[in-house]
């Protein structure tokens, strides 16, 4: 059961990570819009990367967020997207108000 | 060259301490049976095998058949496998490292995209092979998420600014391949030579596909 | 190795960022602990070395051996990319490409107990041992 669908806003939570992380920092706390979904039965890489290939299986989703709420100093055309798969369980509902 | 371990790789010069390691490694663990020397000869030849070809193919075909293309832009690996590239090669699951999972971004007049993967260096072998050292570099991964529209201009590729720069940062088991758009001035080309202008560099998304010159062309 | 650029500081400005203190900060505040090695997207960087390098050799036989152990069972990628991280920052920049995947093999091997430490130096000095004759024939 996926707690997201396409077209959702989303914010990426901030977990401190150690060692090793596949949710990277410059998207941390940052929100964007699903634009597609991605399988439900990928094992996560907080199991994976540690040897329990059997680990938790997590919805997966394709996050699209705008260069300029990624990046104070961006200069580019504030069309300029970056697009990022992100498990759900580094998800939240978008805190902000949908623009 | 063999990989068998009674024959040595050939070396032109002393080998580095890393290709001892890795043959040190190889040789234990197939004495083990951790894996088997078939195993790595098939690899290998996995390796070997894979190049751009393959997926300037696909774009080929899409372009020339739109029915394709819609099949190509909804299931990249179904696609692909329709015209004999399989990704489940050379273990039956597909590699390790690659997983089989294949989208396909199609550039438009409004969106050009681009591929990275800033914490390693994910690519789609299958379709376009090994990917090449910049693209792995500390220096493309660093910058092209951030800088996008100035990495594309150190490839000679400048994207004008009513045009989305969609960078597609490859952080989990998706694998990414661009679908250019069919240059003007390619009316009546066959597969054969579409394909031929359709380069690695296109499929990436740090060029686009030209039809004035094949000669100096970056891969 | 020719697929590193030779222009970067193994050891990038994060680490100097977050001070060369004798009294850490708390782990919240520690940039250097929080900071995952292989997170280097922003980063910033000179202008790319577009070169094109033809894989070695070693290159393409290691990354079939790491695969193969992971084909059989005995790793995951993923454990090697975390393994990667795990070298710390100034291997992980210093060393070539392929070199982070051999040695992350070996340390895997080692740290399950799938080889030994004098297994694997034995084995490292017989192949020596091998080129070393190798070179040293004399050819017809």
């Amino acid at each position: 059961m996926r707690r997201f669908k396409v077209g959702d806003r989303v914010t990426v939570l901030d977990k401190p990570t150690l060692f090793h992380t596949r949710t990277q920092s410059y998207c941390r706390g940052r929100t964007g819009v699903i634009v597609a979904l991605r399988p439900d039965d990928w094992v996560i890489p907080e199991d994976e990367a540690w040897g329990r290939v059997d680990g938790r299986r997590l919805p997966c989703y394709m996050i699209r967020f705008q260069q300029g709420d990624l990046w104070p100093d961006y200069r580019g055309p504030a069309t300029d997207t970056v697009e990022l798969e992100i498990f759900e369980n580094w998800l939240e509902p978008a805190k902000e108000a949908a623009q | 060259m063999s990989d068998d371990h009674d024959h040595l790789p050939d070396v032109e010069d002393t080998p580095n301490d890393f290709e001892i390691l890795e043959i040190a490694i190889r040789e234990l663990s197939i004495a083990k049976g951790y894996f088997s020397a078939e195993d790595h000869r098939r690899f290998m030849e996995w390796a070997e095998s894979i190049s751009p070809a393959a997926g300037a193919r696909m774009v080929a075909r899409a372009w020339v058949d739109p029915e394709y293309k819609k099949r190509v832009l909804a299931d990249g690996t179904a696609a692909a496998q329709e015209i004999g590239i399989d990704m489940t090669a050379p273990t039956g699951q597909g590699t390790p490292s690659d997983y089989i999972y294949l989208v396909v971004h199609e550039n438009t007049p409004k969106v050009h995209n681009v591929i990275v993967c800033t914490l390693c260096s994910c690519y789609p072998r299958w379709v376009l092979g090994m990917e090449p050292a910049w693209y792995k570099s500390f220096n493309y991964r660093r910058r092209m998420v951030r800088w996008p529209r100035q990495v594309l201009a150190e490839f000679g590729t400048i994207i004008p600014d009513d045009v989305e720069v969609r960078v597609h940062d490859s952080n989990q088991k998706t694998r990414y391949m661009v679908l250019p758009m069919r240059p003007a001035g390619t009316e009546g080309w066959t597969e054969e030579q579409l394909a031929a202008i359709v380069t690695r560099d296109t499929m990436i998304g740090v060029a686009v596909p030209r039809v004035d010159s094949l000669v100096g062309q970056r891969p | 190795m020719a697929d590193e650029d030779p222009r970067i500081s193994p050891v990038f400005d994060l680490v100097l960022r977050a001070g060369a203190s004798e009294t850490p900060k708390s782990l919240a505040s520690n940039e250097v602990l929080l900071h995952v090695v292989h997170d280097v997207g922003g980063q910033p960087d000179v202008p790319l070395d577009l070169t094109e390098h033809k894989e070695a050799p070693w290159e393409t036989r290691t990354h079939a051996t790491c695969e193969c152990l992971c084909w059989r069972g005995h790793w995951s990628s993923e454990e090697r990319r975390r393994g990667e991280n795990d070298m710390g920052q100034t291997l992980y920049a210093g060393i070539p490409y392929y070199g982070r995947w051999i040695l992350v093999a070996a340390k895997h091997l080692l740290d399950t107990g799938r080889i030994t430490p004098d297994e694997l130096s034995a084995k490292i000095e017989e192949v020596r041992a091998r080129y070393a004759a190798q070179a040293t024939e004399v050819t017809p």
